[in-house]
């Protein structure tokens, strides 16, 4: 269980998060939208121990967001950039990042992983890849160490909508099958509201509530 | 240490072709730049040709001494073959080591003991033929010297001195080699004289090899800057083996292949140039890696941008050459300015030491970078 208590964050004067409140079960996935600068990165950030709060306190199955060396090993972090190297194939990547990861997969894993996606060009160089297949295997580096929590910082910008619609649905399946806990960000709010279980609203503007109330969507009060 | 030889694996199948290149780069570069400098003496050198009518070893001897004259190339040929070349003007001069020419010297003679043959186009017959009288002469007093000691030892027999004629001119070649004249440094009023023994000498292959050998070492670990860029380093942060522990245990497994190439470089150069295996040497050879390697290590962690990483490794690298002595003389101005040679990574691989002082500083700040916090937001990061 992911639990965040009074959690603010200030950069100087400048108030970004304010008095953040939520707790999420294993099994969900959350949203977090909010216009752009209202601090959806940030929180993201925290939430992946790569910033610190300004007050507050988080805790993920109890322990404590200051046992960060710990605790990274249960967090599958996608950046927004795609973190690939280029010039490798897809095996490659992947043997690569499960060479430093925390646990050891063997080949057959990381390829069953990949075929999960639907990525399914083994050999194939990254270079050759679309925009879709590389978000895939972004998104399944980042699942080598079998994280508890997996944090995604916009993970299909500008890519097309069947690669959108099976990364949502390998998502979906991989909370409720794995209980993993899943934080999301996007601007697009469809892809918000049909993947997303509850969600966040970050920021002042009452716009993307307003919206996700009309969509019958369950709003987590922060 | 095995997940990075594995991940360094995967890398290396990449870029073999450049490592391989850069990393037989100095050795190549260097032997090449010797061999063309030599070719290139040879040619610049007076072509004398020698005939010699007689295998003793006096005349052996004179035939060694001419050969290692620096100015001259010897050709050792048979009379007809090098007259034919002095006619089509091949050689410059030609000199007939005559048969008899130990038994005549041995007698006391220093009448037509050499034969000489100019050509109308002949430039450098007449300094040549005083050296080669020089050697010559040098024969004829060192039969004088022994002449005379033996009528001593006759006269005196009683003192027990009986030498051969071969132990008196081996002593007396001793001598003249411990009493060297032309080397001998005199001063006046007790001015200080200029200590040539300290100074470094770059055009030696070693030291070709050192500039090359630092230009090839920042080509090499143009790695980090490829590999730490910045959409890559956020994964770092929940791999068991952070970042900079990357960076560093990679590091280290370069130092080690570029040690590897360091003893065969050391093996070539001794096999193909000559150059003498000392342990001062080696130390002073892995010191230097271990300079180059940790300078190209903290540029690159310090520089983002392969382009302005490859500016400054060439300028840095042109700079060093430079305040070496290698493109232009520097005498003046380190006499002048001492202090940059104090600031000459170089110059204590050139003059043949252990240099420490590099190795510090290095040491120092990559621990200080080690140890310093990341920066921790990953979209500004």
């Amino acid at each position: 269980m992911l639990k965040v208590h009074n959690l603010s964050k200030n950069y100087g004067t400048r108030k970004v998060l304010r008095d953040i409140n939520f707790i999420v079960n294993p099994g969900e996935v959350i949203g977090l939208v909010g216009e752009n600068g209202a601090g959806k990165s940030t929180l993201l950030q925290i939430l992946a121990t790569l910033q610190k709060p300004t007050n507050g306190s988080l805790s993920l199955y109890e322990r404590n967001f200051e046992d960060k060396k710990k605790l990274r090993k249960q967090i599958g972090f996608v950046p927004q950039e795609i973190a690939l190297w280029d010039e490798f194939t897809v095996e490659e990547n992947m043997v690569f990042f499960e060479k430093l990861a925390w646990t050891n997969r063997t080949k057959t894993q990381l390829k069953q992983l990949c075929l999960d996606m639907k990525l399914n060009r083994w050999k194939d160089p990254v270079k050759s890849l679309s925009g879709g297949m590389k978000r895939k295997l972004n998104i399944a580096i980042s699942l080598i160490h079998d994280p508890d929590l997996l944090l995604l910082d916009e993970p299909t910008v500008g890519i097309d909508l069947k690669s959108r619609k099976e990364i949502g649905n390998y998502l979906k399946r991989l909370a409720k099958d794995e209980g993993k806990i899943i934080v999301y960000t996007s601007h697009d709010m469809d892809e918000i509201i049909s993947l997303c279980d509850r969600i966040v609203c970050i920021g002042e503007d009452p716009f993307y509530k307003n919206l996700l109330e009309e969509a019958g969507k369950s709003i987590i009060p922060v | 240490m095995k997940a990075i030889l594995q991940t360094r694996f995967i890398h290396l199948k990449k870029h073999w072709g450049s490592l391989l290149f850069w990393l037989l780069f100095p050795i190549i570069a260097t032997l090449t730049i010797m061999g063309l400098t030599n070719s290139l003496q040879q040619d610049s050198k007076v072509p004398v040709g020698i005939v010699v009518e007689e295998t003793t070893p006096m005349a052996l001897d004179l035939v060694d001494s001419i050969k290692q004259t620096p100015i001259i190339r010897v050709e050792q040929l048979s009379e007809d073959e090098a007259l034919t070349q002095l006619e089509q003007h091949q050689l410059d001069s030609v000199f007939i080591i005559r048969e008899g020419y130990e038994e005549q010297i041995k007698k006391g003679s220093r009448n037509r003991l050499i034969k000489s043959y100019r050509s109308d186009l002949s430039f450098a017959y007449s300094p040549i033929a005083e050296m080669v009288m020089s050697y010559v002469q040098q024969d004829t007093g060192r039969t004088k010297a022994v002449l005379t000691i033996q009528e001593l030892s006759e006269q005196y027999a009683n003192t027990g001195g009986n030498w051969t004629w071969e132990e008196i001119v081996d002593k007396s070649k001793a001598v003249e080699a411990e009493e060297n004249l032309l080397q001998t440094s005199f001063t006046f009023l007790n001015a200080q004289t200029e200590e040539d023994a300290n100074r470094f000498v770059l055009f030696n292959p070693w030291g070709v090899w050192a500039i090359f050998s630092i230009l090839s070492t920042f080509m090499v670990m143009d790695w980090i800057i490829r590999e730490r860029r910045k959409s890559l380093s956020p994964r770092f942060f929940f791999m068991r083996i952070a970042l900079k522990s990357y960076l560093l245990r990679n590091a280290m497994l370069y130092l080690l292949l570029f040690i590897i190439i360091d003893i065969v470089t050391i093996a070539v150069f001794f096999k193909s140039l000559g150059e003498a295996v000392t342990l001062v040497l080696i130390f002073a050879v892995l010191s230097f890696r271990l300079t180059v390697l940790m300078g190209a290590f903290l540029l690159a962690i310090w520089i983002n941008k392969l382009p302005v990483y490859y500016g400054f490794s060439f300028v840095l690298t042109l700079l060093i050459a430079i305040i070496s002595g290698a493109i232009l003389p520097t005498e003046g101005l380190i006499s002048r300015y001492p202090w940059l040679q104090l600031g000459n990574p170089l110059a204590p691989f050139l003059s043949k030491e252990i240099g420490y002082e590099w190795n510090i500083l290095f040491v120092i700040l990559i621990a200080i970078w080690f140890v310093r916090k990341e920066k921790r937001n990953v979209k500004g990061a």
